[in-house]
């Protein structure tokens, strides 16, 4: 399986797409972002900061998805994360899967977001109010 | 060897990274001595944390030494 991944500061946009190669052998492109939103632990929140040890990020969630392809065999998977400050509806995480079939595709996405939340070494730092975003986007 | 604290682990160390000097090679509960004894409050985060030995999670096999880098790893929340 290709494995792609991204850690990133700047914002995931809209241009992932399913690699060209595999078109014709691909029947299947499941993708995920996960994305902020307005409130965390009940308060209204305007953006939240992660961190990560990138280094390490990056080499789990490449053993993640090799260990996770043993028995979902797929063809692709692009991941991006971004870390630093993310406002609210932006997106925080990117998963796209190239498979034969949709089956695989799906097993893999979801069991790579699980592992990805026990393992890999990615930290949801704080949230910002929106007075605090406020301030921050002034300085 | 170099030590990384991410998260709470920075917040209460106040510090990204130490050095710190280690003899001969230890296993992870002689490495948690040795973080405590140099920065007494981890021992809260003991029970919680994983230790990583150059990019790769420790375990009871794993025996570190000087030259390695170790990073404390609290409870993750990435995605």
């Amino acid at each position: 399986m290709e494995i792609e991944i991204q850690i990133t500061s700047q914002p995931i946009g809209a241009q992932k797409k399913m690699p060209e190669k595999f078109s014709g052998s691909a029947g299947a492109f499941a993708e995920f972002s996960g994305i902020v939103r307005a409130s965390e632990n009940g308060q209204k929140i305007a953006a939240l900061e992660y961190e990560a040890y990138s280094p390490m990020a990056e080499s789990e969630m490449r053993r993640i998805l090799e260990t996770l392809a043993e028995k979902f065999p797929c063809l692709a998977a692009r991941v991006s994360h971004r870390l630093g400050i993310i406002p609210v509806g932006e997106t925080a995480i990117y998963i796209g899967i190239t498979a034969k079939h949709r089956v695989e595709a799906f097993a893999l996405l979801a069991g790579f977001m699980d592992r990805l939340k026990q393992d890999v070494p990615i930290w949801k730092r704080r949230s910002l109010t929106p007075a605090e975003f406020a301030a921050l986007k002034k300085s | 060897m170099r030590v990384l604290f991410f998260a709470q682990t920075r917040d209460t160390t106040g510090t990204a990274e130490l050095e710190m000097k280690i003899s001969g090679s230890l296993g992870v509960e002689e490495i948690w001595r040795a973080l405590i004894a140099a920065q007494p409050r981890l021992a809260a985060f003991q029970k919680t944390t994983r230790l990583a030995c150059n990019g790769e999670y420790a375990d009871a096999e794993t025996r570190f030494i000087d030259a390695d880098e170790v990073a404390l790893i609290p409870p993750v929340s990435g995605g």
